[in-house]
């Protein structure tokens, strides 16, 4: 910052007129003076000028606010110079005490930090996730399209090109409605051949998102006709990277998957879209050759944006009635099927929201312990002041004096901790942006928060600055004669029932923290426990997709999957090869309608579906799967053949109910001749996820229903990781072109299934710990110094005769009841409260006793740890040097 | 007839700086910066802030003891600065100060105080 600049910010102190006025002059000045001084006089004119904003600029505004001051009082020094020396004796007398006092000092420092840092982290994340707005034009304009069935609970399917045709035609609520298609592609040409994200767009995408090309165009009608569709945009990024910024790029050819695409636009640095960080654009083909648009396979996302006067939930009525015409044009096809319009902000969000506002919960509630904490121990300071305070007070400090000094020494305090909270907040949110597994919004990228920073430091500063005014206020009330009155022992009332119920508070705190965190670990392991229905340990896993202009529509394809396949299968390391079209856990999935022979419809049925894979013979062997009836694929099942199927059992219960399907028949809605023979059932396995139910699923043999892109999955006994160059060089061997993508062990594509899962559970159970710790420093720091106030009055007792033991037993049981009724209180809450994160658990209901009870044991446990220390001190006191002390 | 507002004995004693900035405009209009020059170099060059000094002229101005002056006629208009001088109440008040430290002056004692040093 140069120097002009921060001294306009020391100017904002005068009031406007004047610095509107002078302001330029003022500048000048200080300026001519700065450039005459150098070394020390520099940092002396600055110390001058600072004194100076401080003292006239608010000076000079309160000489605008009173037209009738005493005309002599207007120069020099009318803001007593006194304050500023006092402030600075306070501020010296502070540091003095924190230093004498570093337990306190520390304890306190700490807490506020550890909070500080915890708060701003996690509400970071929550504002860049949920609150600061999406980065497109209007975005609350912008909706989403999904095909809806409401029979079979699916609000969100994915769109088929025929029905996002016609909503397109018939809508009149959107302004702009597109397809969009994700998809990977080979770049080969200039440079590396490389794998990128690429999207199929209708023409209207770019106008939905409101992004115009910065070179050249972007789409427009007819550049989806077969023919003229080889046409590409090209992001920003890959404009840069791949070819150097060059403007004249418009034009040029590229090679994708080895056929020419001409170069149409690129598009500006800032351009954004949802879901997709699509480095190519082309044009969606709606329609290949002569038959019309398929109603059958589902494959788009449809984005619109609303028309200004359009609401969505008027969008919402006009989409179900096109829905329900087009069910009555299509009965066959579109039976039950309907459009449905949900915001865009909504989507995005949704995935993530319930498990940051449990996390917002959780350091809210950190927040709140550390405050406790903060002012029970500042509380218990001042106790031990009175004296010093008294002694002040009798030889002539005044009130206002003694109060400024302790909220002086407050400030202090958490000035400190907010400068190391400050710290936290920087490390933390790194660690959040780093760990976040599903980062719901990628291309905001969570940064540090100033607003939640500041509201943060806000509130640490105005609770450590009450905890501090509060015994200052009633110091001032009192008789500066009564401390000093035989030693000072009357305990004031409303300090200890104040303390008494702080203690309760931070225990039912933590209680909620430490029940919420074991609801979630409780919860991950019963994920974990889940049966995956295949083994994880010991396979790789990867993904290979051939160019559909290379390999053709099948036959090529299968030809080469096979031919990789009986080669891995001849290394000497690899147990099993199987491929699978859609592997599991892995978020591939599709779905198709298909037919049962022989099973009658009701008409409150909803449509019969399964999720088809294409797999290889050995599949099943090769990921650890179980056939639970029937046989397995054979070599001999190929295109030829007759057609057979395997059904997992989910699909067996649910469409051959009390009946064994082994020998029955069923095929897909829109193959009517093709009916396949089911020759056996596969145990279940987990699709989306260990926590995810399992969908109906049927596996076709690869041959009978080729697929352009399969995930194989190896068995090895050794270590998975090193099939890789093995892999490598048969691919390689086959077809040097291609690149291999998603190369995982089954471990790896285990582990991100529950990514998201863990990661709550990690920062909850962090925060648990962090809340135990603070409560536990909490309550000791009350106790020790309940101890040391009562030091003498255990003497006296002591000296008459009471029991060490009985005197102990007498500080456990008040400390005791204080943690027992927090525990109550929290628990019992708890069972309320925790309502609220069900839908993050998985396999343990909120209410869960174990739980409860172990959180009651190791909270009661702790707690009583903290209380112990000084109990045993309070136990040992000797009775004659306390009893001296007191004197 | 005046009000109490404006009497000059009203405005006694006079902070040093006031009494300074009154005397530099005593010769007639000055503009700002070279009042503050002025100034330095009587002090030393150190007291004087910016923010004091103009935070005082705006005291001055709106207590009428000084007031603006239109700058000359053949300066650069791009470089107009700010002319002041004394009011008739200024030039009253620097003249009550005045003879308020002449009344010291004049004293024996003081004399004898200055000698002392």
């Amino acid at each position: 910052m140069n120097v002009q600049r921060l001294y306009r910010m020391l100017l904002r102190t005068f009031p406007k007129d004047l610095r509107d006025e002078f302001g330029g002059q003022m500048e000048a000045l200080f300026l001519a003076e700065l450039a005459n001084a150098r070394g020390f006089r520099r940092w002396r004119l600055w110390q001058r000028a600072l004194a100076d904003a401080w003292r006239h600029g608010w000076g000079a505004r309160r000489d605008s606010w009173s037209r009738f001051r005493k005309t002599s009082s207007y120069i020099e020094y009318d803001l007593p110079r006194w304050r500023m020396d006092t402030l600075r004796y306070d501020l010296r007398h502070a540091v003095r005490a924190m230093v004498r006092q570093p337990g306190t000092a520390f304890i306190v420092v700490l807490t506020l930090a550890l909070a500080i840092g915890a708060n701003t982290a996690v509400f970071s994340a929550v504002h860049t996730v949920l609150l600061r707005p999406l980065p497109y034009t209007q975005p609350e304009r912008l909706v989403m399209v999904w095909e809806k069935r409401e029979a079979e609970g699916v609000m969100k399917n994915s769109v088929s090109p025929a029905d996002y045709l016609d909503w397109a035609r018939l809508n009149q609520s959107f302004a702009a409605i597109a397809a969009f298609n994700g998809a990977a592609l080979d770049l080969t040409g200039e440079g590396d051949p490389e794998k990128i994200e690429a999207a199929g767009v209708s023409a209207p995408y770019f106008d939905v998102f409101g992004v115009g090309a910065l070179y050249g165009r972007i789409f427009q009608e007819g550049d989806d006709v077969i023919g003229r569709n080889h046409l590409v945009v090209l992001s920003h990024a890959l404009w840069r990277q791949r070819f150097g910024s060059d403007p004249k790029v418009v034009g040029r050819p590229i090679m994708l998957n080895r056929v020419s695409f001409q170069i149409v636009g690129v598009l500006p640095s800032n351009a954004k879209f949802p879901n997709t960080e699509a480095q190519i654009f082309m044009p969606l083909v709606m329609q290949g050759g002569v038959d019309p648009p398929t109603r059958t396979s589902h494959q788009f996302l449809v984005y619109a944006r609303l028309k200004p006067d359009v609401t969505v939930v008027q969008a919402r009525s006009e989409m179900d009635r096109i829905g329900r015409d087009l069910e009555k044009q299509y009965p066959t096809l579109s039976r039950g099927h309907g459009a449905h319009v949900t915001p865009l902000a909504a989507e995005i969000i949704e995935p993530v929201e319930s498990t940051l506002l449990v996390l917002m919960a959780a350091v809210g509630f950190i927040l709140l312990i550390a405050c406790i904490n903060v002012t029970n121990l500042l509380l218990a300071r001042a106790a031990g002041r009175r004296r010093e305070m008294a002694v002040r007070s009798a030889i002539g400090a005044g009130r206002s004096r003694l109060v400024r000094q302790v909220l002086v020494e407050c400030g202090v305090l958490a000035v400190a901790g907010s400068a190391f909270g400050l710290a936290v907040a920087t490390w933390g949110v790194q660690l959040l942006a780093a760990q976040m597994p599903v980062v719901a919004r990628p291309e905001a990228g969570i940064v540090l928060s100033i607003p939640v920073l500041l509201f943060t430091l806000a509130t640490t500063i105005v609770v450590a600055l009450l905890a501090g005014a509060l015994p200052a206020w009633h110091m001032v009330r009192e008789d500066p004669a009564e401390p000093l009155k035989e030693g000072g022992r009357s305990p004031v009332s409303l300090r200890r029932r104040l303390r008494f119920g702080l203690i309760v508070a931070e225990v039912a705190l933590t209680s909620l923290l430490l029940v919420g965190a074991g609801l979630t670990i409780r919860s991950f392991r019963a994920v974990l426990s889940q049966e995956a229905g295949l083994e994880t340990s010991g396979r790789l896993t990867f993904r290979l997709a051939l160019p559909f202009r290379r390999y053709g529509d099948g036959v090529d394809a299968t030809r080469f999957f096979g031919e990789l396949e009986s080669r891995l299968a001849g290394e000497a390391l690899i147990r099993q090869v199987g491929a699978n079209s859609l592997p599991p856990l892995t978020g591939f999935d599709g779905r198709r309608g298909v037919v049962i022979e022989g099973r009658v419809v009701g008409p409150d049925d909803g449509p019969t579906r399964a999720h088809p894979r294409s797999v290889t013979s050995n599949y099943i062997q090769a990921i650890g799967a179980r056939l639970r009836e029937g046989r397995g694929f054979l070599p001999s099942d190929d295109a030829a053949s007759a057609k057979v199927a395997i059904i997992n059992e989910t699909m067996a219960r649910r469409y051959w109910p009390g009946a064994s399907p082994i020998g029955r028949r069923v095929r897909y809605t829109d193959q009517p001749e093709q009916w396949r023979e089911v020759v056996g059932i596969i145990n279940d396995v987990k699709h989306w996820g260990l926590d995810a139910p399992v969908n109906p699923e049927i596996y076709l043999p690869m041959s009978q229903a080729p697929s352009e892109a399969m995930t194989f999955v190896l068995a090895t006994n050794g270590d998975p990781l090193s099939l890789i160059p093995i892999v490598q060089r048969h691919v390689r061997e086959l077809d040097s072109n291609l690149p291999l993508f998603q190369v995982r062990t089954m471990e790896q594509v285990a582990a991100r299934s529950v990514e998201r899962r863990r990661w709550t559970m990690t920062l909850l159970g962090c925060f648990a710990v962090l809340a135990l710790v603070l409560a536990a420093a909490g309550i000791y720091g009350v106790m020790a110094h309940l101890v040391s106030l009562r030091t003498p009055e255990i003497g006296v007792r002591l000296t008459l005769g009471a029991s060490p033991l009985g005197v102990m037993r007498q500080i456990l049981g008040q400390a005791l009841v204080q943690i027992a009724i927090g525990l109550v209180l929290g628990l019992g809450s708890s069972l309320l409260l925790m309502q609220g994160i069900r839908t993050i658990l998985f396999g343990v209901e909120p209410t869960d006793p174990l739980t409860l009870v172990l959180v009651g044991v190791s909270l009661l446990s702790v707690a009583l740890l903290a209380v112990a220390v000084p109990a045993y001190r309070a136990m040992t006191i000797d009775p004659v040097s306390s009893l001296r002390q007191s004197a | 007839m005046p009000q109490d507002r404006d009497r000059p004995e009203r405005f006694l004693p006079l902070k040093p700086l006031v009494l300074d900035i009154l005397l530099a405009l005593a010769d007639g209009k000055r503009h700002g910066w070279s009042v503050v020059r002025d100034l330095q170099q009587r002090e030393g060059g150190e007291k004087l802030l910016p923010g004091n000094f103009y935070r005082t002229l705006r005291c001055l101005r709106d207590d009428g003891l000084i007031e603006e002056a239109p700058g000359d006629a053949n300066e650069d208009p791009g470089e107009r600065r700010q002319y002041f001088r004394l009011t008739r109440l200024g030039t009253l008040v620097a003249r009550a100060e005045a003879r308020r430290i002449r009344a010291v002056m004049v004293d024996p004692r003081t004399q004898k105080l200055l000698k002392a040093r």
